[in-house]
């Protein structure tokens, strides 16, 4: 008979860091730079500080492994910074978060990612991770090497000095080198991960350099840092019996009554009533904790499960915005259209949820013949792999866009230069497994997607019905051109018209057909040559010593003033009235002064 | 008898070509003005179509088409002005040119052309159609602007007749159709230039749907035998014939008759233009029909007397069953069917509709299949009797 032996859990993640998104050396880059880049954010947010990042990430030679490279990626951050004690712990311990299981809707919820980086470049280059850090109240930063120790489940500084940050109040350096490959673009690439992770943060200043590419800086387009909202009280209905029971043991021996009101959200008198009517004896409300055995528990249970009680609260969930998405998007490249939806927080699956979504169309960028491009967000983290089986994906896909005059094939994404980012935010995101690729998908998770991209897809649909309309005009204007001076011709022809007849005939032709904007524009800048000219002339009058010339030439310049703004606005007919008009006064003054 | 035509003003080349140009240069303003130039012609359609019994033929009402510059009408515009541009020149030089010409002609300068490639006609129709808007334009008739459809149909046969045809140069020619022998005059495109004189009394002008069976009369005898004039109108008679028939009409004073088959079609589309004009040439109608023509047969009532063979339309037949429907849709729209002087035959209509039958001018050979002379017999005998409408 073998013998039982037990595992620390930092053994078990590093036999299976294939779970936690380090099943490729191409998925390992990009897991150790979303580890690093979630961690970044969530501390800077959480102290409320405008986060600014500068990633680099660069190939340094052969890899260790067979086909891979060895890759140096460094991530540098202006949060709080992390005290030297904690490093250690953060970077080299399974487990240990000031986040797990606190139902926000911070990127990090357990605190396995960054610690499986760190096992990633240990087997793979033999060294953990490099750390700088600097707190505020830190007169030198620290600059630690810390790898896991794996049999016990910790993190272990191999080395450790002190040095001046330059110029750096607090914040965090944290350089990785290992094995991997690089793949930028696609649905993997690093460059659509950090894209993405732009677009979700408008408070986000992101400086990068992949491989060879140049520097790109992202600046931020909102000053305003989220707030991550607190996490609201269990609601009964989303608990397990165990958890139930395991959820009394943290109040200590209070009375049932008072447990049920203070320790979950949604449970009021009126509730209370409703579970002694479905089975919650009354006397067992005035009894303390400890005195209610396991029967009398379940039996509480189940009487609140049958109970009919308010959906949970939405408070505790973030969203972006309908307003900094729509500056985020900039961000990505030069847009075209878009069309923004946030949605209120809703109640899927007894889990608040937030489903935000972005559609744009930028220039230079997409095809009508290729699919659109699919971005993922869950609590503002891009989601990368496993596209087909993500709720957003089938909640995509479900959608009738060839009403919204996209085309799709049947079951599958519809087609177009169009970038479309769907972002789920909530507490309790339920993903498909620990490295957090793919959202589960429920009926009601994918109603709600469905319902804000049919509202973004009205949007674009009246957009592109705007630009069939303005197409079509265009169209139609161009027939017309191409008769229209064949007309003319004969008609001259015909009346042995002069050619300055034929001249004001295609001129007029071009009038009729709104194309004389040009030609306005060019009468215009004329006139305004002329009238700064005149001006100036006025102007050394004025200052010649003949005070009412001056007067007249600041009257001058303002009614010029407002009447090329006024212009401006008008349509091009009137713009070329008003030059008229402006070079008729123009010249009565000019007599006047005469 | 109809009313006798109040004389149209035939308008000279000079004067047409001064209409157009007026026309041309208001266009040339409106584009200077930046303003879209407007056509207006009279609307030569049905519901624009007036039928006044006293004058017998279909007279234009107050509609007009506007062809305003825009997406629609733009091509049909430089179309015209260019077509235009052609036909002023024929009228200018005395040149001729029938429509098929004119579409050659105009296909020709397009194709070595390719500034005005855009208004390339793709068929016949086309140009035809454009011809026909600038003759409703300026309200002359077609062959005003020297343009002149193919001679079709009309052959006609008379022991009496004598034409007289003055040519352009001024010349005259003189034709006695009792010279032809079996042959046919065919009447030119060209009416105004014939003037008719009758060597003996002519009794009667019968005018037959099918051009064989007139041939087939005058092989006969028919011509030898009756002091009359003999025509084939070949189907739906052609603005020559209708000319050709006002002509004999207005200068001959002889009773006209018109024998055809006993269906829809021949009653609203082939009777009706040769005795009323037809809609789509409403500003011509008075010089181009004959309102003095009367349905000779085949009448309703015929089929009994004579034994004439008949048979029913079929619901195979695509083309008889369209007849019948656009004959409901005459009986309800067509100012001459609706007219009460033409009730007869509007009944004849209303029979083919009821009964879904029809009886070819032909039956009459088959009356009495040894009696070649039998359908002149049964034609005399009609006119004699006063079998017609």
């Amino acid at each position: 008979m073998s013998k039982i032996t037990s595992s620390s859990t930092a053994e078990y993640f590093a036999k299976n860091l294939q779970q936690v998104g380090f099943s490729s050396p191409t998925k390992a880059v990009l897991t150790t730079l979303k580890e690093a880049v979630d961690n970044a954010l969530d501390a800077c947010e959480e102290n409320g500080i405008l986060p600014e990042l500068t990633i680099e990430i660069e190939k340094l030679g052969k890899g260790g492994g067979k086909n891979t490279d060895l890759i140096r990626i460094y991530i540098e951050d202006n949060g709080p910074g992390l005290k030297p004690e904690d490093v250690p712990r953060v970077f080299g311990e399974y487990l240990a978060s000031s986040k797990f299981g606190r139902g926000q809707c911070s990127r990090g919820q357990q605190g396995i990612g960054i610690s499986a980086a760190t096992t990633w470049a240990q087997l793979t280059n033999a060294a953990g991770v490099r750390v700088k850090s600097k707190t505020a109240s830190m007169k030198k930063a620290v600059d630690l090497r810390v790898d896991v120790d794996i049999k016990g489940n910790k993190g272990v500084v191999k080395k450790k000095d002190t040095f001046d940050w330059k110029d750096k109040k607090h914040g965090v350096a944290i350089e990785f080198k290992i094995d991997g490959r690089l793949q930028l673009n696609g649905d993997g690439g690093l460059l659509t991960y950090l894209e993405g992770t732009s677009l979700v943060n408008p408070h986000l200043t992101l400086n990068y350099k992949v491989h060879e590419n140049d520097w790109v800086c992202a600046a931020r387009v909102s000053e305003f840092v989220p707030k991550v909202p607190p996490a609201t009280l269990p609601h009964p209905h989303t608990m397990k019996l165990g958890e139930f029971m395991t959820h009394t043991l943290l109040y200590g021996n209070i009375s049932l009554e008072k447990f049920l009101k203070t320790a979950f959200s949604r449970v009021s008198d009126a509730a209370l009533k409703e579970f002694t009517r479905n089975g919650l004896q009354k006397a067992w409300l005035k009894r303390g904790l400890n005195k209610i055995n396991e029967k009398e528990h379940k039996a509480i249970f189940h009487a609140i499960q049958e109970s009919p009680l308010q959906s949970p609260s939405t408070k505790s969930v973030l969203t972006v915005g309908e307003e900094g998405l729509a500056k985020s998007i900039s961000k990505i490249g030069e847009v075209d259209f878009f069309s923004v939806v946030t949605r209120k927080p809703k109640i899927c699956d007894f889990k608040p949820v937030v489903v935000e979504v972005a559609i744009a169309r930028f220039l230079n960028r997409g095809s009508e013949d290729d699919s659109i491009q699919l971005l993922r967000f869950a609590n503002r983290v891009p989601l990368q792999f496993d596209k087909a089986s993500c709720a957003i994906t089938k909640s995509t896909e479900s959608v009738n866009w060839k009403s919204y005059g996209l085309q799709q094939s049947k079951n599958s994404l519809p087609k177009g230069p169009y970038v479309f980012a769907i972002s789920v935010t909530s507490p309790f995101i339920k993903f498909k497994n620990a490295s957090k690729e793919t959202i589960d998908s429920s009926d009601d998770l994918i109603e709600e997607i469905r319902l804000a991209l049919m509202q973004a897809g009205q949007k674009l649909s009246r957009h592109i019905k705007r630009e069939a309309k303005a197409d079509d005009l265009e169209r139609k204007k161009r027939h017309i051109e191409k008769f229209g001076p064949i007309l003319v011709e004969g008609l001259a022809a015909i009346t042995n018209a002069s050619d300055a007849r034929k001249k004001r005939a295609t001129k007029g032709l071009d009038k009729i057909l709104g194309r004389d904007a040009d030609s306005a524009e060019a009468e215009l800048e004329q006139a305004e040559a002329r009238l700064s000219k005149l001006k100036i002339k006025q102007e050394a009058r004025a200052a010649a010593g003949t005070g009412p010339a001056k007067k007249t030439a600041k009257k001058t310049v303002r009614k010029a003033d407002s009447k090329k703004k006024a212009s401006k606005k008008a349509p091009a007919k009137a713009t070329k009235k008003a030059s008229k008009k402006k070079a008729k006064k123009k010249a009565t003054k000019r007599k006047a002064k005469k | 008898m109809a009313a006798k035509t109040p004389k149209r003003k035939v308008q000279t080349g000079a004067e047409i070509t001064r209409k157009a140009k007026a026309l041309c240069d208001v266009m040339l303003k409106d584009l200077e003005s930046a303003e879209r130039p407007v056509l207006s012609a009279v609307k030569c359609s049905l519901d624009n179509a007036i039928y006044d019994s006293k004058l017998g033929y279909l007279t234009p009402g107050d509609k007009i088409v506007r062809s305003e510059l825009n997406v629609s009408s733009v091509q049909k515009l430089a179309r015209t002005v260019f077509l235009l541009d052609i036909l002023l020149n024929n009228v200018s030089t005395g040149a001729v040119n029938t429509k098929r010409e004119l579409y050659y002609m105009a296909k020709g300068l397009v194709k070595s052309n390719p500034r005005i490639k855009p208004i390339d006609f793709d068929d016949q129709p086309e140009s035809d159609s454009i011809i026909d808007f600038i003759t409703d334009l300026l309200e002359v008739y077609r062959e005003e602007i020297n343009c002149y459809a193919n001679d079709r149909g009309g052959q006609t046969y008379s022991q009496q007749l004598v034409v007289t045809e003055t040519l352009a140069d001024g010349t005259t020619a003189t034709i006695d159709l009792s010279q032809l022998g079996t042959a046919a005059f065919q009447p030119k495109n060209r009416p105004q230039a014939l003037k008719l004189k009758a060597k003996k009394k002519i009794d009667f002008c019968l005018v037959v749907e099918s051009e064989g069976t007139a041939n087939t009369l005058v092989s006969n005898g028919f011509t030898k035998r009756n002091n009359c004039i003999l025509m084939g109108a070949q189907g739906v008679p052609s603005n020559g014939v209708r000319g050709w028939c006002k002509l004999i009409q207005d200068q001959l004073k002889v009773p006209m008759y018109f024998f055809g088959d006993l269906d829809a079609y021949t009653m609203q589309n082939i009777y009706r233009t040769l005795k009323a004009g037809s809609a789509a040439s409403l500003i011509r109608n008075a010089d181009f029909s004959a309102p003095d023509v009367r349905f000779l047969g085949v009448l309703p009532e015929d089929i009994k007397k004579y034994d004439l063979n008949y048979y029913e339309v079929k619901d195979k037949d695509a083309s008889e069953l369209r007849a019948l429907k656009k004959a409901k849709d005459v009986l309800a729209n067509d100012p001459f069917f609706k007219d009460k002087k033409n009730k007869k035959l509007a009944n004849v209509l209303h029979f083919l509709i009821k009964n879904k039958v029809r009886c070819e001018q032909q039956a009459l050979f088959s009356v009495n299949p040894k009696d070649p002379l039998m359908p002149e017999k049964i034609i005399l005998k009609k006119i004699k009797e006063g079998s017609y409408i």
